[in-house]
């Protein structure tokens, strides 16, 4: 499943983020990486806050789209 | 300064590292672009340390190429080689900011490590093994606290020992101690790539090159010139591992420094375990501000405070700028809160300014009106060439003695009517104060003020001088009188008096006139993007903007904006999409700004006393632009396709610090001081020339403005106006010396007004658009629109040239914005002449076809997206 379909509290742990090159890599260096448990700290309409590591990182649908997760 | 010390101090953007800065460098900073890119640039002299220069790099989160901030940081770090690296980290958010620590580690220079916010860090319970980190990551580490200034200046003076040390120990090629992160089969590729890139490469920088060749990174693998057989034997170790980890070389390289920085963390950091998961204070304020429902009015609630603080009537924005215009920069101003009772002896001593005003007003009307039923008494019977017109020198007593002039007033200055009288009684004193009428207690309170004038008040009228303001409390002279007083004194010509006070001074004055709305617009964005708040804005705006193909980054360059359009433009390097910056670039001057507000206020007063909405509806009109133009950019080849992804760090809220605050709006209000001195100085005395000579170069007078070489320019380009209904050489000499700066135009259309009928400025210019047009208020309207919505000022219009990154993109935003605001004044004029009954002409028929084009452009199918 992807990001996309989590509920805000809800946690996951990132199985591969795809997309855009440069955008995947930006994401990388922010800590989105295979094995990093995110928190959804709030949702709406679709776009995201993300809890990794101690920050908070604002995404929008299309990207929350392309982070491929696992229920933890 | 050749042999000066140069430390960069690195970090992730929200790790303190402007605080840090500025503590460092205190008041010695230059601030500067890099080399061939538009990214800021500071350096600073460190403090107490004449020999050392700290350098601000842009706050980035990675050595990739992501930004235009990563490719500028990096370049640095690799090419230029500062001597050593002060890199802050977030103490809160270690794991994240090592991510860049590991990476600024490999590129072998002395570095020490500053982990920030270590009092929060300690509040929180949490425990930081420096040790541990400094082992792994060979250098030194030191906690800091940057807000309360603690430990910045002692990581600093490590760093420069650090440094000192390095340049005497700096040896032929020695292997730098770095810290190897990566697993096995990585480390085994990187090593081949070592060995064949040996000698290419500064050897202390190596293992940096060596990891982003594995990563396969163009820029690098290009400036090293690996031949065609070694790169494709480095390609076959990449592949292998690749296989081997069954990911991307990119990917292997980013998860094993994160597993890396894992291993490290789970020795040496003690998370409080009761924290973890919980909502901080800031998620919880997220809760609200980037709520579905609330998050827009939250947001449209903080723009109303700006816009009251700011341009609002009364507000302080309009208070600081009449201060500025009228006193600081003119003739004086007096010290607030004294009273302004008259200094001087004579008629007024002891009286307020405004007593002093209205008694004279008193005198100033009996005396005409006494000498007007003068003059009709002796021009009696008199045939009108014999008629006595101007007040004789010397009065027939016997027949001044029997002149009485009745029912003497003051006019209303509005109304025309005769002012009310005002009595002193407690009765009608209380009724004034709580709004009411004042009527009955039998004092004529409230009743016309009328009074009669004999010979004897008549002379005693004539004793009375307008009152001096500058008599009345203290009074502290105003740079313009400062200026004028010094030019008296130096006995310079009445020319060159004219071309210092009204051409090269009256210009830069203009400007720094605008400088108190500008400085609280851009105080209060300071404050918001200090707390956090604006990048919560950027978010919630995204999801709208996204769809006229701007960015919700896009939304603070407009914002900025309404204080001026460069440092907006200049805002616009934030968007890494480079479709939605370079939109964001073309649309963001189209909110009016400051200088484009004074533009509205004389209009409104001038010409739509009544039609009090259309100062608000020029934003309004501003955002609609935006949204319509963002609509049919999208739609056009250059800008088609979706800028899909958005990815923003929302730092915690925290309270920001006074000083933090200060230099982000000085930074931006600088580029707006400094335009005033080196671009529109020189402007405006050009522009006083052409005003005040001839082609014969004779200095005319005020009136004789119609000899004038810019009556000439503007009659050459007048017929451009035509269709917009002021095509006179006025209108277009306004016009074009608005593109100076856009106050400008104000002042140039009360210049070239003078010669007009009227007894002040303002009627001058009412006059003016009545000779031009039958519908003097459309074409007011129409001048006004066109000055706000062509392109913005010339320096505004560089800045967009250099942003854009060429002259094509340059050249394509300028047109873009003439079209609107020439289209735009089209067709207000020439449509509502047509529904105010003036008639249908070839020039209506242009701007419904030119209506209908934009309508096109704007409802037409969006084009498929480029796979």
């Amino acid at each position: 499943m992807t990001l996309a379909e989590l509920k805000e509290g809800e946690r996951a742990r990132i199985v591969r983020v795809s997309g855009e090159e440069a955008v995947k890599r930006h994401l990388g260096a922010l800590g989105f990486v295979a094995g990093t448990v995110v928190r959804v700290v709030g949702e709406s309409y679709g776009n995201m806050i993300l809890a990794v590591h101690e920050s908070r990182i604002a995404v929008n649908d299309a990207t929350a789209r392309d982070i491929d997760v696992d229920a933890v | 300064m050749a042999n000066s010390l140069k430390i960069a101090l690195a970090g992730n953007p929200n790790s303190g590292k402007t605080t840090l800065f500025n503590a460092l460098t205190g008041s010695e900073q230059y601030v500067g672009n890099w080399p061939g890119v538009t990214v800021e640039k500071k350096d600073g002299i460190l403090s107490g340390h004449k020999d050392v220069i700290i350098q601000d790099l842009p706050g980035i989160y990675s050595l990739s190429p992501y930004s235009i901030e990563e490719k500028v940081s990096r370049r640095f770090l690799v090419e230029e080689g500062p001597d050593a690296i002060l890199n802050i980290v977030d103490g809160t958010n270690i794991e994240r900011n090592l991510y860049f620590s590991t990476q600024l580690a490999e590129l072998g220079l002395p570095m020490v490590m500053a982990v920030n916010m270590m009092d929060v860090v300690k509040k929180n319970g949490d425990k930081i093994d420096f040790g541990k980190i400094a082992k792994a990551l060979r250098c030194e580490v030191v906690g800091i606290s940057a807000l309360k200034n603690e430990g910045g200046m002692e990581a600093a003076e490590k760093v420069v020992e650090m440094a000192k040390k390095a340049v005497v120990e700096k040896g032929p090629g020695k292997l730098p101690d770095v810290p190897h992160v990566f697993s096995g089969s990585v480390e085994h590729a990187i090593a081949h790539i070592e060995e064949s890139i040996q000698g290419k490469v500064p050897l202390r920088s190596i293992r940096w090159y060596a990891i982003k060749v594995f990563e396969r990174d163009r820029e690098i693998i290009k400036k090293l010139e690996i031949g065609v057989g070694e790169m494709k034997h480095i390609e076959e170790h990449i592949r292998d591992c690749e296989k081997e980890l069954g990911d991307d070389a990119e990917s292997i390289i980013t998860s094993q420094r994160y597993d890396f920085i894992k291993r490290l963390m789970d020795k040496s950091l003690a998370l409080n375990e009761s924290r973890k998961g919980k909502a901080t204070l800031s998620d919880k304020i997220d809760k609200f501000v980037t709520h579905r429902i609330l998050a827009l009015p939250i947001f449209i609630l903080s723009l109303c405070v700006m816009w009251f603080l700011a341009v609002a009537e009364n507000g302080p924005g309009t208070v600081l700028t009449d201060w500025a215009n009228d006193g600081f920069l003119a003739d004086g101003w007096h010290v607030p809160f004294t009273t302004h009772e008259c200094r001087a002896e004579g008629k007024y001593k002891g009286m307020e300014f405004e007593d002093a005003q209205g008694e004279f007003a008193k005198q100033d009307a009996s005396k005409s009106a006494w000498e007007e039923a003068y003059l009709e008494k002796i021009n009696e019977g008199k045939s009108d060439d014999d008629k006595v017109e101007e007040m004789p020198e010397e009065i027939d007593e016997k027949v001044a003695a029997t002149i009485v002039a009745k029912d003497v007033f003051v006019e209303d200055e509005e109304t025309g009517e005769p002012l009310a009288k005002e009595c002193d009684c407690e009765n009608c004193a209380k009724k004034r104060e709580s709004g009411e009428e004042c009527e009955g207690c039998g004092c004529g309170c409230g009743e016309p003020d009328l009074w009669d004038v004999d010979f004897a008040a008549y002379k005693a009228a004539k004793e009375f001088e307008e009152p001096d303001l500058k008599q009345f409390g203290v009074w502290v002279p105003g740079l313009g009188a400062l200026i004028t007083d010094a030019l008296d004194k130096a006995g310079v010509s009445d020319t060159v008096k004219s071309l210092v006070v009204d051409g090269a001074w009256g210009g830069v004055a203009t400007v720094l006139g605008f400088v108190p709305v500008i400085f609280i617009v851009f105080l209060f964005l300071a404050f918001l993007e200090d707390c956090g708040y604006m990048a919560r804005v950027a978010f919630i705006m995204d999801r709208l903007l996204r769809r006229f193909g701007l960015s919700g980054k896009s939304f603070i360059p407009m914002l900025v904006g309404k204080g001026c359009g460069v440092p907006a433009v200049m805002a616009a390097r934030a968007i890494e999409n480079e479709r939605a910056r370079r939109m964001t670039v073309i649309l963001a001057t189209f909110v009016p700004c400051g200088a484009k507000t004074v533009i509205i206020a004389m209009f409104s007063a001038l010409f739509f006393r009544e039609q009090w909405y259309v100062a608000a509806m020029m934003d309004v009109v501003g955002i609609a632009i935006i949204v319509l133009g963002g609509i049919a950019l999208k739609k056009t080849r250059f800008f088609a396709g979706e800028a899909s992804s958005f990815v923003l760090e929302l730092p915690a809220y925290h309270m920001p610090t006074v000083s933090g605050v200060w230099h982000h709006t000085w930074n931006r209000l600088k580029g707006y001081v400094l335009k005033s001195g080196l671009i529109i100085f020189p402007a405006c005395v050009v522009l006083w020339f052409v005003m005040h000579f001839d082609w014969s170069l004779n200095l005319l007078a005020d009136e004789e403005i119609e000899k004038s070489i810019l009556h000439d320019l503007g009659s050459w380009i007048a017929w451009m106006f035509e269709p917009l209904g002021f095509g006179s050489w006025q209108g277009a000499a306004a016009s074009v010396s608005a593109e100076i700066a856009k106050e400008q135009a104000t002042a140039t259309l009360g210049l070239v007004a003078a010669n007009m009928d009227g007894a002040t400025t303002g009627s001058h210019i009412q006059a003016l658009f009545a000779s031009l047009s039958d519908f003097p208020k459309l074409a007011a309207l129409s001048f006004m629109m066109f000055n706000l919505f062509v392109p913005p000022c010339m320096v505004a219009i560089a800045v967009t040239f250099r942003e854009m990154g060429s002259q094509k993109w340059g050249w394509f935003a300028v047109g873009f914005q003439l079209f609107v605001g020439y289209v735009l004044a089209l067709s207000v004029y020439r449509i509502g002449v047509l529904v105010a009954g003036g008639g249908f002409g070839i020039w209506t028929a242009l701007a419904f076809a030119l209506d209908a084009f934009c309508l096109w452009a704007i409802f037409r199918p969006a084009r498929k997206e480029r796979a």
